[in-house]
């Protein structure tokens, strides 16, 4: 959902950047080890929720983009509102009104 | 349906995908390093790389796959878990793959399979038939055979017969003869050996499209009169004699003691134009007379006498030109010929007619001896296989209905349907799969069994047979559809269950579903009760055949005597020093230690030996008559322990003075109205005088077989009465112990007196009579152990089926016992229903039992097809079978504890 959103949000990036973009956005406090960000892209180009593209990038290196498409635009509209209803339910439960 | 797209794009792209994903991770690496300012830190934070790749690929990769090596695992699981069923099943698929590809393979090695020749589709074979026998044939070389509403037929042809049709070039594009030249006496290297033979005629080889392996073969120019006498050998012969030794080519070889050039061997491919028999050792035509053993075995008898019919004949059609075509042609060629060897009105009364056979297989005689027996025993494995099928069926039915509760425990756990289906698939296919590999190690052992049972002993049995894929894979997908068959169906109808019911059926016990399903189950079982019932009844038929013709009276001793046949004319012995070689073997013989007693004559008893010829009684009504004739020395009779019963038997004096002979009691019976006929006379020449002097009368014994409706009226003569005529004879020695054992100092004997002659037909007299019945005795066997085989199958899927409805019932059952119901009572319910399927089943078996049995009745001896004895005795099995099947699940149903069963619910 997070790389979902990211790449909602930046529109296209590749991994180096999601990761980054990750954990400055989150003020450091998810930290993941940042490998296992590409099975999770792989999973994502199965699913058909992104394509990945090669171009040069900022700092004129080769670099992959991954972009949304259609389905992982829906994909995350899904999955945000699962986590906000499950959110304001775990919010419910620990701060009862 | 995208995904799968993209998984297969990645199967196809693999490298790239995996390239493409490195230097995905390089790059983030090197991003990642020049920001934190090091490569370590910056792969601390990464984390392993190939675990990575490892898990990116897992995810590109079949999920199927996974399910599939599940299934195969919970399959195993099953199997190991229930090792009875699985064992059933599996072997019961395995006998049935097995023994119908074996028999399978035979039959097509013999019915199906073509010549290893050059185009064998345009090949053709010449017989002749006749209703009658034609006048223009005097005497007949070879074989004939009843050809249903034709009369007789037979392959052998005049030679002037061949040298005319062979000018036939619109219908022919060759025409080329052989013959049979049978067991030769094949000298070289100073070692005597025996070799089959055939005579070829010069275009033999060029007909067939036959190349040679080494030097050159025979052709027109050394199959003439007055040739340098050469000779072809087998590949196979000559690399198991003489170690493939080219060198061998060029040199001399001695056959039956004449001198032959080995002039080349023949392709690897070529065995002969008989599936049945392969030649060793290929002599030219007109070599015959070289090798001749009587007088009238002549150049003029064979190449020129017109009414001698002795040559086998194999033609090549002009292409485009038919069988029939070719028939109608040549057989009009044929018919002029004949007639113009006609002399007298006689001989013009019926002439023999040409006919045309597909040559493509080659010669038939192995057809002919083995095609009915083989298509009855494909009905037996066929037989098998059906009831195979019915157990696995049965048993597959079973199972999966008692499996309904674990499958609703995985739906309601969220299994999809298409899930559990494909799992019980899986297990049915891995079942049939293990039963097929284990077909496949049947079928070879039972094609090895097979060619020991059908070759029964005979040497020059040659029968190619190996296992048939086509036939394999037929009855493997039988079985595998049977499998996919009935462990789906139950299978869809269990995953359709409503829920809720399923799991609270602890046990299921549906009074009303069940009559329905019971009705296929038990009609698997009525099927196979019905089928077993066929190869019980198959089996007693062959066994009592074989137990009448082991009780037939013989009148001699057959146990403890050792046989075996020499040629010493084939080495070169002629006439007195033949006799006197016989003789003084024969001496030698009986001073081995161990020998009781020995005799020698022209062929054993009961063997299927035959030499018959008119007799001539000098004022005797029945002169002219046929008598069956035995020549043997006067050790033969006391050997056999056939008794004189008047006069005298041959001693040794009548060696020396030779015109006289014993009868038997028949000959006498039927000569002489059973008075004394000792001191009569009688002559079996045409002109010859009467001189031949009855001394004794022996106790009829067999003559010609144990299956001889009549035995004939036979006369023993001394073998040195006819010394031209003498040729192989055979030696009868009475031993006390193993007559086998005595071999190696018969051979030392031999050795010593003839180097040059071999040893042949090693056997003792019981074995051999045994041969003669080996196709009884196969019988019996083969179906005594299908119809044990099938009995078993069916009494487990009764007990399957039985032990199921027990299972199921228990509540019922328990309810019953609560109720008083004694336990005799609970098992003579179960037993009823039993005996009720057992019954039924016996009653369709025996239905199709009555009607089958024709097929086998010319295999019975002593009886009917429809033995009574037999027939009470199958049914009586059956119903004990059927019981001993039903006793353990009805014992079980009667230990039910009434509490334990009523708690379930």
């Amino acid at each position: 959902m997070l790389v979902l959103k990211t790449l909602a949000r930046l529109g296209e990036m590749h991994g180096y950047g999601i990761a980054q973009h990750i954990q400055q956005n989150s003020n450091d406090v998810l930290q993941v080890e940042e490998g296992s960000l590409y099975p999770a892209l792989q999973r994502m180009l199965i699913k058909g929720w992104v394509v990945a593209e090669w171009r040069q990038s900022d700092s004129n290196r080769r670099a992959r983009f991954y972009r949304l498409t259609a389905d992982g635009r829906k994909q995350l509209a899904a999955e945000v509102k699962e986590f906000d209803r499950v959110m304001s339910a775990i919010v419910r439960v620990i701060h009862p009104a | 349906m995208r995904e799968l797209w993209r998984k297969l794009r990645y199967r196809l792209h693999r490298e790239e995908f995996e390239n493409d994903l490195v230097e995905e991770m390089r790059h983030h690496l090197a991003m990642s390093a020049a920001q934190r300012g090091g490569s370590d830190a910056a792969s601390r934070q990464f984390g392993n790389m190939t675990l990575l790749r490892e898990e990116s690929r897992s995810m590109w990769t079949w999920t199927l796959w996974e399910q599939f090596l599940q299934d195969l695992r919970y399959g195993l699981r099953a199997m190991a878990a229930n090792p009875l069923f699985t064992a059933i099943a599996a072997l019961s698929l395995a006998l049935g793959i097995g023994a119908n590809t074996a028999i399978f393979s035979f039959m097509d090695a013999i019915l199906l399979q073509t010549l290893s020749v050059k185009n064998p589709h345009e090949l053709v074979i010449f017989h002749w038939r006749a209703k009658g026998s034609p006048g223009v044939i005097h005497s007949v070389h070879g074989s004939m055979f009843e050809d249903g509403a034709h009369g007789q037929t037979s392959p052998n042809f005049t030679y002037q017969a061949f040298l005319n049709l062979r000018q036939s070039p619109e219908t022919l594009s060759t025409l080329f003869a052989y013959i049979t030249a049978y067991r030769l006496n094949v000298i070289a290297e100073k070692q005597a050996e025996h070799a089959q033979g055939q005579w070829v005629s010069g275009g033999f080889y060029r007909g067939l499209g036959v190349t040679p392996a080494v030097g050159r073969l025979i052709d027109d120019n050394d199959d003439r009169t007055g040739a340098p006498p050469v000779a072809v050998l087998s590949w196979e012969y000559w690399n198991r004699r003489f170690n493939a030794n080219p060198a061998l080519v060029g040199q001399a070889i001695l056959v039956n003691n004449q001198p032959f050039t080995v002039i080349g061997v023949s392709n690897p491919e070529f065995f002969g134009v008989n599936p049945g028999m392969h030649p060793q050792v290929y002599l030219p035509l007109h070599a015959l007379p070289l090798l001749a053993t009587r007088v009238d075995q002549n150049e003029q008898n064979y190449f020129f006498d017109p009414h001698f019919y002795w040559v086998e004949m194999m033609g090549r059609l002009q292409p485009g030109v038919s069988r029939k075509q070719a028939e109608v042609t040549l057989a009009a060629k044929f018919l002029q010929f004949a007639k113009s060897t006609a002399e007298s009105a006689k001989e013009r009364e019926e002439y023999p007619s040409l006919w045309l056979e597909d040559g493509a297989g080659g010669l038939d005689s192995l057809r002919r001896e083995y095609s009915k027996p083989l298509l009855v025993l494909m009905g037996m494995v066929g037989l098998i296989l059906m009831i195979a099928c019915a157990n696995i069926a049965s048993l597959l039915l079973a199972r999966t209905s008692a499996r309904r509760r674990e499958i609703a425990v995985r739906l309601s756990m969220g299994a999809a349907r298409m899930r559990v289906i494909r799992q019980l698939l899986t297990e049915s296919l891995l079942l049939s799969l293990i039963g097929g590999l284990a077909g496949l190690l049947v079928a070879a052992w039972g094609i090895r069994s097979l060619i020991l049972l059908l070759s029964n002993g005979k040497e020059e049995f040659a029968l190619h047979a190996s296992l048939n894929f086509p036939v394999l894979l037929f009855t493997f997908g039988l079985a595998v559809i049977t499998g996919t068959l009935f462990g789906l169906a139950p299978a869809l109808q269990s995953t359709r269950v409503d829920l809720t019911s399923a799991l609270k059926q602890v046990r299921a016990n549906e009074p009303g579903t069940r009559a329905r399903r019971f009705g296929l189950g038990q009609a698997l079982v009525t099927a196979q009760i019905a089928l077993s019932l066929l190869l019980v009844v198959g089996a007693g038929l062959f066994d009592r055949t074989v137990a009448n013709l082991h009780a037939v009276n013989l009148g001699f001793n057959r146990e403890n005597l050792l046989l075996f046949a020499l040629d010493a004319r084939q080495a070169g012995y002629k006439d007195a020093a033949l006799g006197h070689f016989y003789g003084d073997l024969l001496t030698r013989f009986r001073q081995i230690p161990g020998v009781t007693s020995a005799g020698l004559s022209q062929f054993p008893l009961a063997a299927y030996y035959w030499n018959s010829t008119e007799i001539r009684i000098p004022g005797n009504s029945k002169s002219g008559s046929e008598v069956a004739t035995s020549v043997v020395d006067p050790g033969f009779l006391p050997t056999m322990q056939i008794p004189i019963l008047l006069g005298r038997g041959l001693e040794e004096r009548d060696v020396t003075s030779p015109r006289v002979a014993v009868v038997t009691e028949r000959f006498a019976k039927k000569f002489f109205d059973g008075k004394n006929p000792v001191g009569q006379r009688f002559g079996l020449d045409k002109d010859g005088p009467a001189d031949i002097e009855i001394v004794g009368v022996a106790r009829t014994s067999l003559y010609n077989s144990v299956k001889e409706k009549e035995t004939p009226p036979v006369v023993y003569l001394p073998y040195t009465q006819d010394l031209k005529g003498l040729t192989r004879v055979y030696y009868e020695l009475r031993v006390s112990g193993d007559p086998l054992a005595l071999v190696p100092a018969v051979r030392r004997i031999v050795h010593e007196v003839g180097p040059n002659v071999p040893l042949a037909e090693v056997k003792t007299q019981a074995a051999l009579m045994d041969e003669t019945i080996g196709k009884e005795r196969t019988f019996a066997q083969l179906c005594s152990g299908f119809a044990a085989l099938a009995l078993i199958i069916a009494c487990v899927g009764l007990y399957g089926t039985m032990a199921y409805t027990v299972a199921r019932r228990t509540s019922a059952i328990g309810i019953r016992m609560a109720l008083g119901a004694m336990r005799g009572q609970i098992v003579w319910m179960v037993l009823r229903e039993v005996l009720a399927v057992a019954a039924v089943g016996v009653a369709a078996g025996l239905a199709a039992a009555w009607g089958m049995s024709r097929f086998v009745e010319s295999y019975l001896f002593g009886m009917k097809q429809h033995d009574p004895v037999v027939l009470t005795g199958a049914v009586l099995v059956l119903i004990a079978a059927a019981g001993v099947a039903g006793f353990a699940p009805a014992w079980r149903a009667a230990r039910i504890d009434p509490l334990v069963a009523l708690r379930h619910e």
